[in-house]
């Protein structure tokens, strides 16, 4: 394995020194480029009180292309699928190496507080969205309250 | 501070700026590698990460955007303000790694000698620490070797001290017992004499006694009787007379008869000895010997050393060997016997940097030159030496400029050696020579930083306090007296004049033999190591301080001395100098026999060397023994005299840079002035041939192609009917100005004639009671009466458009054409329109503006250069004429075909035809292409379906047999591979993913090494020539190029895939051009791959992506393109690769139709074959066409992994291949190509290499 750029190794730095509130990202033992990531539901949100796992890697080519994040604890969600996949832009078409991993996470929580079922991934989930709010919020904090809690 | 650091960090790397480029939205980034990989190779342009803008990237990449100065300035300021360190790396470029080849800044690692980046670099330093540690391991685990010795050595110590103890004591025993023996007898032996002497003296003493009582008494007795008895006195009575007389007679009787023995008293004792005194004094002498063991002497050489410690020989005698082959190099300089062990550097001194190769040569050379100096070089490292003898060759071939810098560099290798003189004063191992590292300086520094950097980090490392080196004592050591220095600079210069006489041994100055005669003394030291083998104290020993101290005052002197006469033994012995120096030789040898050999060999030279002399020098040698120690750590005691031989380090290393530079520069600008003068006439050739094509309108003509195949199909058999009368009917404008009817060549008036005629031949179509073609002009004129009547003018403007359409860059015929011609009103080209309407004064409306377009046509013609001369002038011309032929001829042969019985054949005429082709300068071509063309002409007149298609194959199969080579039947035969070219790789003669393939004018094979983004070129046997082109999206550089092709002057276009242009190469494989860019409208390609030229130098391209063919001028101008994505006729999806025949008829892989479409040079479709599937005649994605010179086409059928080869109608020949890799089997098809004499070339791609069938 090739040696860890200047900018993976900053950026790890920085998230040990200046973590953001409410997200840890932690790198793997074995790979650095892997980080094992939590995310706190932000307040106000359905998710509130849950701790989400998620993991991301940065791939070869990063900062030129996105991190690869998935959420590993499962999460009720319009933008996010039962395999935990995220769809959100800018760790798409509209990743730009300016962005980091902080920001990435940064997004994600916001992501939480913002589900947009207009652009979903889990089609189910953003149909009832649409549908019914209340009670995909509802849903969504059983199942925050279910996998996102004592663990 | 922090918000301004921040301003100075670039978003990407997270990294100071480094060389900040500044786009348009006023985003700034690093150029490399941040905004480079920004870079979006497809669209070609960059997104800003910040603000998502999108810019269109420069055309010389992202260097091409501006540098943000203000940035940087602020950066300088910073770095000013908080003193932080510059980037180390900010000055550099990045660069491709040699190891990984990744782009990063990249350094020069003593390991491999490469420039590698960073991350390479680490891998190596890891490499080298594990082989250190391995090798400390083994050493670790060796060292108990050294220790046993030691041990041993111990114990021998002890051994001998208890024996020579003993054998004192033995000594001491025998000289008490002798002196004893010695003793008791003398005393015996005096006595003796004593007693003997006492008897013998008290016998003569009473002897003495008796005799004096007698002598008295007689005497009284004398004196009585003369005093009394002669008186005659009556004293006396007669007895008493008678007694007296009795007396006196008895007296007398015993005086007669007394006799004393008188015996010899002085030699009455004598000391008679068992043994000769000498003899015996000798025995006593050497009553006895020690014995020796000669045995133990010689345990060392028993002793084999172990491979792994090769020069700590154990025993200590060879210490005295290894001294000696000091001297050896020391001889030469100074002693430096560090320099086998660390190539004569400081510990942990960079090897000057090779940065430009004219640098490191000179560094070679230098080093070449010492190395040379070593009396083993020569059969040590013969490679070196080969090298500098290569050089001086060199020097000595060019011309006084050459000199110069040779000189030059013999300066500077004087300097090297001083340089050399001054390594490292650190304790040395006495017999290995290794030094202590923790003794270097630098060893120490680095140490100490490490500890005061544990300790404190922000503490800037302090100087080391008082240089902590117990092993130096030396620095306080008087400089040696400039005698010997001398001597030493004699040597250098005995030296370099040995090199400037390249080994010369023949021809010996004074100088020379200096060393050669100081050789031998040194040969003498070895001699006197073997005297002093006896010393049990090893000699070994006088090579530490305490002697060397001891002796150096001394032997400073006396090496004075010894110099001089060795200088002046030197030139005594100057003829036996050869002798000496196998003397020498053998001394050097390390064997453990070298000391007594050497001075058995000293003893053959017959040196007359009294033994002072020898003694003399041995002592010299001696000082000279331990001196280079003491030499070294003398010249670099002083701070001021380390920095000399630095800065004259710095000066090797940038004097000798300069006069390379300068030549290469040299050679490089007269190979510009070469390349430039070559091009300057390929442009002048191909002026006239350009310009006419500039002027030829092809772009309108194509757009107006597409006009024309629209009634093409109806107007075809009118057309070709009414050509004839059009013909006649250009023949009046030209009587109306005569200057046109003189410039028109006379060649042109044979073509049709020419073409006439094979069409006859093919078809056999005679029996026509018309005019021959040859007919004069006024049969024609004749003609125009006859025909026009009949015929519709509409028809013939129909006529006229379409072969208007169809008529290529031929201005002249163009010219023609239109002129002769009632003007179409619908003609898209107004200039055509224009200038037909000019000469179409039949039909002409307005007859007063067709006179003036008229003479505005002629002028226009007047601005063009000549035709008829040009024509004449060159070989580029011939092509231009073939070209001509090839159009014009098609469509004649048409006309003639459909003037219906117009021809007659006179049987001359083939001949007459090829005189004519010689007469241009043509190659001459077999009947065979004649028939073929002609055929091809066909084709490209009629549509697929015309029934003359059958007649012409016929036709073209009759002249196959009638020309007696049958590439058919050659063709069918293939299947069996010839030879191939490359395997995997990136070394010259290697591919990695070969794509294209071409074959050039001198049947030169053409390999666009894709993924290696080079070109490699080899012989028509596969022998490996030249090969161009490296990684990059610059001037030169490719980046995956796919297609290749040859122009007839040879120059290389190469289809840059991913760079999305194309570029021109002079045969010798210099960038000449490059044009296109990403994109999809004209002169722009998405991803061009197959690209191929026709006999006028147009080139094709398969624009992949874009789903076209494009053509340009060969100086890149945009000429037209044909194809859209579809899969109808006429469109294209994914083309290829492109092959255009040398009748006009471009093939284009169309590779996902799974087939094969032939257009004529206007895109329009004349006829295409193959389906999806893999039987014969079908393909799967074909890739790679190729066309021979008569028509016969062979397809790389990728997806089937064969090749297939077609009639030039598209009727199937022949398919051979399959999957495998093996001979004749195929991983992945790209390019093929035919050369002249029949033999295809396939790139088999995922077997990296050429096969050629």
């Amino acid at each position: 394995m090739a040696a860890l750029p200047r900018r993976i190794i900053k950026e790890t730095q920085r998230l040990m020194q200046e973590p953001v509130p409410g997200i840890s990202a932690v790198p793997d033992d074995s790979n650095a480029r892997y980080f094992h990531v939590i995310v706190t539901g932000p307040e106000d949100s359905p998710f509130e009180g849950g701790l989400f796992k998620l993991e991301l890697f940065l791939p070869e080519d990063y900062p030129m292309s996105a991190p690869k994040v998935r959420f590993i604890t499962k999460i009720y969600h319009p933008n996010i699928d039962r395999l935990g996949r995220i769809c959100l832009d800018i760790l798409k078409d509209k990743w730009s190496p300016a962005l980091q991993i902080r920001t990435v996470l940064l997004s994600i929580q916001a992501l939480l507080s913002a589900p947009n079922p207009d652009d979903p991934l889990a089609n189910d989930v953003a149909e009832l969205w649409k549908v019914n709010e209340s009670e995909a919020i509802r849903n969504a904090k059983e199942w925050t309250r279910r996998y996102a809690m004592d663990n | 501070m922090e918000q301004f650091e921040q301003l100075l960090t670039c978003a990407i790397c997270l990294d100071r700026y480094r060389n900040p480029k500044l786009l348009p939205c006023q985003h700034s980034f690093c150029m490399e590698p941040c905004l480079e990989g920004l870079v979006d190779y497809v669209r070609r342009q960059v997104k800003c990460p910040e603000c998502r803008a999108e810019h269109r990237i420069p055309y010389q990449g992202v260097q091409g955007f501006p540098t943000n100065v203000t940035l940087q300035r602020f950066l300088e300021l910073h770095i000013e303000i908080t003193g932080e360190l510059p980037d180390p790396t900010s000055g550099q470029v990045m660069e491709r790694c040699n190891v990984c080849s990744e782009k990063a800044y990249c350094s020069f690692c003593s390991h491999c000698d490469k420039k590698i980046c960073e991350e390479c670099k680490g891998a190596h330093m890891e490499i080298l620490r594990r082989e250190i540690t391995r090798i400390n391991n083994q050493i670790r685990r060796g060292i108990h070797r050294l220790q046993d010795t030691l041990s041993l050595v111990e114990k021998n110590a002890q051994g001998i001290q208890t024996n020579c103890l003993s054998v004192g004591e033995e000594v001491e025993e025998i000289y008490r017992r002798l002196n004893k023996a010695l003793k008791d007898r003398t005393d015996y032996l005096r006595t003796e004499i004593g007693k003997y002497l006492g008897t013998e003296l008290r016998s003569l003493n009473t002897l003495k006694d008796n005799l004096e009582l007698e002598i008295s008494n007689i005497l009284s007795n004398c004196d009585l009787a003369d005093k009394h008895m002669a008186e005659g006195n009556d004293m006396w009575d007669d007895c008493e007379l008678m007694d007296t007389k009795e007396i006196f007679l008895k007296t007398v009787e015993f005086i007669r008869n007394f006799e004393y023995e008188n015996p010899d008293y002085n030699r009455k004792v004598r000391l008679v000895l068992a043994h000769d005194p000498n003899q015996l004094v000798l025995h006593v002498a050497g009553f006895g010997d020690l014995n020796i063991a000669n045995s133990h002497l010689n345990t060392g050489s028993h002793l084999t050393p172990s491979p792994g410690l090769m020069r700590s020989k154990s025993d200590h005698r060879l210490a005295a060997q290894f001294k000696h082959n000091q001297e050896g190099y020391g001889e030469r300089g100074y002693g430096d016997q560090d320099e086998p062990l660390l190539g004569g550097r400081k510990f942990g001194e960079r090897k000057k940097e090779p940065t430009s190769t004219s640098d490191r040569y000179g560094d070679r050379y230098g080093r070449g030159g010492n190395d040379y100096g070593d009396d083993y070089d020569g059969e040590t490292r013969p490679t070196r030496s080969r090298y500098s003898r290569y050089r001086r060759h060199q020097a000595g071939d060019n011309d006084s400029d050459q000199e110069q810098p040779r000189n030059v560099k013999f300066d500077h290798k004087k300097e090297d050696r001083e340089r050399v003189i001054d390594t490292e004063d650190v304790a040395r191992g006495p017999l290995s020579g290794i030094t202590r590292l923790a003794d270097s300086p630098r060893v120490m520094k680095k140490l100490q930083d490490n500890e005061s950097g544990k300790k404190k980090e922000k503490e800037a490392p302090a100087p080391p306090p008082a240089a902590p080196q117990p092993k130096q004592p030396a620095p306080k050591r008087p400089p040696p007296p400039p005698a010997t220095r001398q001597v030493s600079e004699d040597d250098e210069i005995a030296r370099i004049k040995k090199q400037n006489k390249a080994s010369s041994s023949t021809t010996e100055t004074a100088a020379e033999t200096r060393p050669a005669a100081e050789r031998t003394t040194l040969a003498d030291s070895g001699d006197r190591h073997s005297a002093q083998r006896k010393t049990p104290a090893p000699e070994a020993v006088s090579s530490t301080e305490e002697t060397d101290e001891s002796v150096s005052s001394l032997q400073q002197t006396q090496r004075k001395t010894a110099a001089s006469k060795t200088a002046a033994a030197a030139t005594r012995r100057a003829s036996d100098a050869g002798h000496k120096k196998s003397a020498r030789s053998a001394s050097s040898d390390s064997s453990s026999d070298a000391s007594t050999g050497s001075s058995s060999a000293i003893r053959g030279t017959g040196a007359p060397f009294t033994t002072e002399e020898v003694k003399q020098k041995y002592l010299s040698r001696g000082s000279v023994d331990n001196t280079p120690d003491n030499r070294t750590r003398l010249s670099s005691t002083g701070s001021n005299k380390d920095a000399k031989p630095f800065q004259s380090r710095f000066l090797n290393k940038s004097s000798p840079a300069p006069p390379p530079a300068k030549d290469d520069e040299e050679t490089e600008s007269s190979s510009e002035e070469e390349t430039d003068e070559t091009e300057s006439e390929e442009e002048s050739v191909k002026k006239p041939e350009t310009k006419e094509m500039a002027k030829s309108d092809i772009g309108p003509l194509l757009a107006r192609s597409a006009n024309a195949r629209d009634n093409s199909a109806e107007t075809d058999r009118k057309n070709s009917r009414d050509s004839y009368s059009s013909r006649n009917k250009y023949a009046s404008p030209r009587e109306e100005s005569p200057k046109y009817t003189r410039t028109r060549p006379v060649p042109k008036e044979e073509e049709p004639r020419y073409n006439y005629t094979s069409r006859f031949l093919n078809k056999s179509k005679s029996s026509a009671a018309i005019a021959p073609p040859a007919a004069e002009e006024d049969d024609h004129t004749r003609d125009e009466d006859k025909y026009p009547t009949g015929r519709s003018r509409y028809m013939a403007l129909k006529e006229r458009r379409q072969r208007l359409a169809r008529s290529r860059s031929n201005q002249h015929f163009g010219d023609e054409d239109d002129n002769d011609e009632p003007v179409s009103p619908t003609t898209s080209n107004p200039s055509a329109y224009l200038a037909s309407r000019g000469y179409g004064s039949a039909s002409s409306s307005s007859h007063d503006l067709a006179r003036s377009r008229s003479t505005h046509a002629l002028k226009s013609r007047d601005n063009s250069p000549d035709r008829p001369g040009t024509e004449k002038d060159g070989a580029a011309l011939s092509s231009w004429a073939r070209y001509l032929k090839n159009k014009y001829g098609n469509r004649s042969g048409a006309k003639d075909k459909d003037s219906a019985g117009a021809t007659s054949l006179t049987p001359s005429s083939s001949s007459s035809a090829t005189a004519r082709r010689l007469s241009l300068g043509l190659p001459l071509r077999s009947s065979t292409e004649l028939a073929s063309s002609d055929d091809d002409s066909k084709n490209v007149k009629g549509s697929p379906t015309t029934p003359t298609a059958a007649t012409a194959q016929a036709a073209a199969g009759i002249a196959v047999a009638a020309a007696g080579t049958s590439p058919k039947s050659q063709y069918l035969q293939k299947a069996q591979q010839l030879f191939e070219l490359g395997s995997r790789g990136s070394e010259a003669g290697c591919f990695t993913w070969p794509r294209g393939v071409a074959v050039g004018p001198d049947n030169s094979i053409v390999v666009a090494d894709s993924s290696n983004h080079r070109v490699q070129v080899f012989d028509n046997n596969g022998r490996f020539l030249k090969e161009f082109g490296q990684y990059g999206n610059g001037e030169g550089e490719f980046d995956c190029l796919a297609g290749v092709a040859v122009n007839r002057i040879g120059q290389y276009i190469i289809a840059d895939r991913y760079n999305h242009r194309i570029q021109v190469f002079d045969p010798s494989g210099t960038f000449l051009r490059s044009f296109g860019s990403q994109g999809t409208s004209d002169g722009r390609f998405n991803y061009p791959w197959g690209i191929t030229t026709d006999a006028l130098g147009f080139i094709y391209v398969c624009d992949k992506e874009n789903h076209r063919v494009q053509v340009f001028q060969s100086d890149g101008t945009f000429v037209g393109k044909f194809g859209s994505m579809g899969s109808k006729e006429g469109q294209l999806e994914h083309p290829h690769y492109i092959a255009v025949s040398n009748t006009n008829r471009v093939v284009v892989s169309d590779s996902n139709n799974h087939r094969i479409q032939i257009f004529d040079v206007n895109g329009k479709v004349i006829t295409s074959f193959g389906t999806e599937g893999s039987e014969e005649g079908q393909f799967k994605f074909p890739r790679g066409v190729a066309v021979d010179d008569q028509g016969y086409i062979c397809v790389a059928d990728s997806g089937n992994n064969r090749i297939q080869i077609f009639q030039p109608d598209g009727t199937f020949l022949k398919a051979f291949g399959s999957w495998g890799l093996g001979k004749g089997e195929f991983k992945g098809l790209e390019g093929v190509a035919m050369t002249q004499n029949g033999h295809i070339l396939v790139c088999d791609r995922e077997n990296h290499r050429i096969q050629v069938f």
